[in-house]
């Protein structure tokens, strides 16, 4: 009886041995996950002044910034045959990348005898009136749902009302939402375009010791999207006292436009040293205008376009904020399934359906340009 | 002695001739053995250049085809299209559904001015997704390939329709898609892990994502043959590749011997490049060398066994014949003798015998090799009487009656007749030891002989003395005491010459 005792509080001890061990190994493994997530936002491993790193855990968070293998939820729809209209900001490489999402899904629903047909439709140059008058089109048209990429939140917003009003089905998606207390039923997209911005410009200023001018590229007018990433990113400037905004300037969603206002900008402050791009466009022209100058001035920006990963994986841009664009074409035409059935979100649904954004370093340009655009 | 010389001079050329015969085959198949594999892996390299290069233009032209088949399928289908009178963009799509199903175009589209794209289930603002749409104005056809996000690669055929009009709409373009993917599926070499083929760009990005051997695998071309080739020869393939210019590269990697030759596909930007490790030919012609040379070391070995075998059983089947042919040479010789030494009448041995038999003792007198012999002399009475009385046959008969007594009596002697009537008897070792026995007995038959009529023969013999030089001396005193004895058998009544 006495050794039975004396045998459990040896396997006792041990347990709780093994328990301590293991608890110090798993806080250990947290603290050396560089891979951070933040509102939505995933650093991935980085380079330069980031600390050392796991590639291994570099590589995860790498190939998970996009989702290119979804399968279809569970919902049932009502009927075979669906018609939306969606339509965006501007023509741009960004919406192409959400448009393959839409159209994977839309080959999933065609395998279970459902067909979608829908429409993805935007201006040349970014336009709130163009919106307005799309919409006016959409709402007289036969579709079950309109989906919509605000192009200016204060403009828009009250045309999705009044469409809502009438009876139209209405959701938002991409990267712009319609302003708070809009009647549109959800919004799949990026949700942290303020945090976006604000990780960026933290990165930055991290990178240029907490000291320096930088300059500010905004994408439209009035895009939502845009426009958070801009406020996240001169709050955070905000915060110290050596960093000064010298410059914010709209592209409108135009690398050439980018460029040109990176060279003024660059005139005008000769000592620029950051500059913090908003929206896909503005990393590449400003890329461009600083390997023109000579510049070394530091680049944080948005977005996966390859000539932007380009110089990423040259250094000539620091860091990129990578959105998961498949999954917000994929997770919108689910939704807009859902919605056009009459669901309300609840259960099947969010009403916000956010979507991940991953910023990634020099190191991880390859994988991602790999993942994304195949080998180079 | 002249003859055993033939013989084996016979059997020393068959042998020498038959292990000759087999040292040349061997020979001979080993050295046609080794100058096949020379002759083959001499081969190999100058074929494989011109094998590969005859497999990517194969290749090559199976691209070319793919694509000049679905131009001309675009240009039914948009001659399908305008003669339907399409007046709705539902209709449109119907249309269009129908063009893939009925024309197997996968991913099917048509382009507005607007650069509106129209396709079976969406219609969308394509300026920036597609490139070709970036002119404003189509002119002709136009083939590239596209990166699409996600990293899958596609191959866009897009054609000008500058007479299309739907619902009086002005349409600049219909293309098609097809994925990469589906072409290196058309493509695919059944012999894999052998021979390797990859599409590239003019840069060497790899585009069809297949493996292009262990070494360069899926990456850019020329990246991974930096170092590896000189500086000049990378230089003039990259230019090649740009200038879609055929050509070929070999390389060693890893200690393996790797060739790879390229070869522009027609209306792309893409190179054909098709890569064969020479090292896996010359293990497999080496491993075919080594079967081939291993079946014939064997039928060597067993040709070597069997030829042994053969001249084993051959010589075997020599000498018993020549045995043979000895044994009945020995046979008639013995034959000749016995019948050259053997009295015909009687079956005794005959004066010829006797010669040679005295010759034979009166050396071995000469050698002092001989001390019991004694000579029997032997002489029928009244064979003249009977021959001239009776008749020859009677005689012949008196003869034979004389030589049976004597053999009868002299068993242990040889006995030979030397004359008509006259018999000798040598006589040696237990013959002579019972010689006097034996005369008494004989002589006692020849007495009673003489009463009843029969047979008489007088004899006489002598023993070898030391003086005795030869066997005619002893044959001497025996003929001697023959004499004496007849007179003594003539007394006694016995028939002789003179009466």
């Amino acid at each position: 009886m006495r050794n039975d005792i004396i045998m459990k509080r040896l396997l006792s001890i041990v347990i709780l041995s093994a328990l301590v061990l293991t608890s110090c190994s798993m806080a250990s493994t947290d603290a050396g996950d560089k891979a951070a997530v933040s509102d939505g936002t995933v650093t991935a491993a980085g380079t330069g002044d980031k600390a050392e790193q796991s590639d291994m855990k570099s590589d995860d968070s790498v190939r998970s910034a996009v989702d290119f293998d979804h399968e279809l939820e569970e919902y049932r729809p009502e009927k075979d045959n669906y018609n939306f209209y969606f339509t965006y900001k501007i023509v741009h490489p960004w919406w192409d990348a959400v448009a393959l999402g839409m159209e994977d899904a839309q080959r999933k629903f065609l395998d279970k005898g459902i067909t979608i047909t829908y429409e993805y439709m935007a201006p040349d140059a970014a336009s709130a009136e163009d919106q307005k008058r799309r919409l006016d089109e959409a709402k007289n048209g036969d579709y079950d749902v309109i989906g919509v990429d605000v192009a200016d939140a204060e403009v828009i917003s009250p045309v999705l009302d009044e469409m809502v009003d009438s009876g139209c089905k209405v959701m938002t998606f991409s990267s712009s939402d319609a302003r708070e207390g809009c009647k549109r039923i959800a919004y799949v997209g990026n949700t942290h375009n303020y945090e976006d911005g604000a990780d960026l410009t933290e990165a930055l200023c991290e990178k240029l010791g907490y000291k320096g001018k930088v300059a500010i590229l905004v994408g439209s007018v009035g895009a939502p999207c845009h426009e958070e990433r801009a406020l996240g990113a001169k709050d955070t400037i905000a915060k110290y006292a050596d960093m000064e905004i010298v410059a914010t300037e709209y592209d409108m969603d135009s690398v050439d436009m980018a460029y040109e206002l990176t060279l003024k900008i660059l005139d005008k402050n000769p000592d620029l040293d950051g500059i913090i791009c908003c929206n896909m466009s503005n990393p590449v022209g400003a890329a461009r205008a600083i390997i023109e100058r000579g510049s070394d001035t530091v680049i944080v920006g948005m977005d996966h376009d390859e000539e932007a990963l380009r110089y990423l994986k040259d250094g000539i841009i620091y860091c990129l904020g990578v959105q998961d664009c498949y999954s917000i074409g994929f997770d919108t035409l689910q939704i807009a399934v859902m919605i056009a059935d009459g669901n309300m979100p609840g259960q099947l649904f969010e009403e916000e359906t956010n979507e991940i954004t991953t910023v990634i370093f020099q190191d991880d340009a390859a994988l991602m340009h790999e993942l994304l655009y195949g080998d180079e | 002695m002249k003859k055993q010389m033939t013989r084996k001079t016979f059997i020393l050329t068959a042998v020498i001739g038959g292990v000759l015969l087999m040292v040349m085959t061997i020979f001979n198949t080993f050295e046609s053995s080794r100058q096949t594999v020379t002759a083959t892996n001499e081969a190999v390299s100058e074929v494989s250049s011109f094998y590969l290069e005859a497999m990517a233009d194969r290749r090559s032209k199976t691209i070319t085809n793919l694509i000049d088949s679905n131009f001309d399928q675009m240009e039914k289908a948009v001659a399908f299209i305008d003669d339907q009178h399409i007046g709705s963009e539902k209709e449109l799509r119907d249309t269009i559904g129908n063009i893939k199903s009925l024309l197997s175009l996968g991913r099917f589209a048509l382009v507005d001015n607007d650069n509106v794209v129209y396709t079976q289930y969406t219609t969308y603002t394509g300026g920036s997704r597609h490139s070709f749409l970036a002119k404003e104005q189509m002119d002709e056809r136009s083939v590239s390939s596209v990166s699409i996000y996600g990293s899958s690669k596609q191959l866009c055929l897009a054609a000008p329709t500058p007479d299309l009009k739907i619902a009086g709409k002005q349409y600049k373009a219909s293309f098609v898609q097809i994925d990469v993917s589906e072409v290196v599926d058309l493509l695919a070499f059944e012999d894999e892990g052998r021979t390797y083929f990859g599409l590239y760009s003019k840069n060497g990005e790899n585009i069809s994502g297949t493996e292009l051997g262990p070494y360069i695998a899926k990456h850019n071309l020329f990246d991974s043959i930096k170092g590896v080739i000189p500086e000049q020869t990378w230089n003039e393939n990259h230019d090649n590749f740009l200038n879609s210019v055929e050509g070929s590269i070999t390389f060693t990697a890893d200690g393996i011997e790797e060739t790879l030759c390229y070869v522009p596909v027609e209306e792309t930007d893409w190179m054909m490049v098709v890569l064969i490790r020479e090292s896996v030919i010359h293990d497999r012609i080496r491993s075919v060398s080594e079967k081939s040379l291993s079946i014939t070391k064997r039928q060597v070995a067993f040709t070597l066994v069997f030829c042994i075998l053969f001249f084993g059983v051959l010589m075997n089947m020599l000498k018993t014949l020549l045995n043979k042919d000895l044994e009945a040479e020995k046979e008639n010789t013995n034959n000749f003798r016995n019948m050259a030494n053997t009295d015909s009448l009687t079956g005794v041995r005959n004066k010829h015998a006797y010669s040679e038999a005295e010759a034979y003792l009166n050396q071995r007198i000469r050698e002092n090799d001989i001390d019991k012999l004694a000579i029997v002399v032997c002489d029928i009475n009244g064979l003249k009487i009977v021959n001239d009385t009776l008749g020859h046959a009677a005689g012949d008969k008196l003869i034979k009656d004389a030589s049976a007594l004597i053999c009868e009596y002299f068993t242990h002697g040889a006995v030979y007749r030397i004359g008509g009537d006259e018999f000798t008897v040598i006589l040696q070792e237990k013959g002579y030891d019972t010689m006097h026995e034996v005369m008494a007995e004989i002589n006692r038959v020849i007495e009673d002989n003489i009463k009843k009529n029969e047979v008489v023969v007088s004899i006489g013999y002598s023993k070898l003395t030391p003086e005795d030089q030869l066997v005619h001396d002893v044959f001497e005193r025996a003929d001697q005491m023959m004499y004496q004895r007849k007179q003594q058998l003539k007394s006694m009544g016995a028939p002789t010459r003179n009466e």
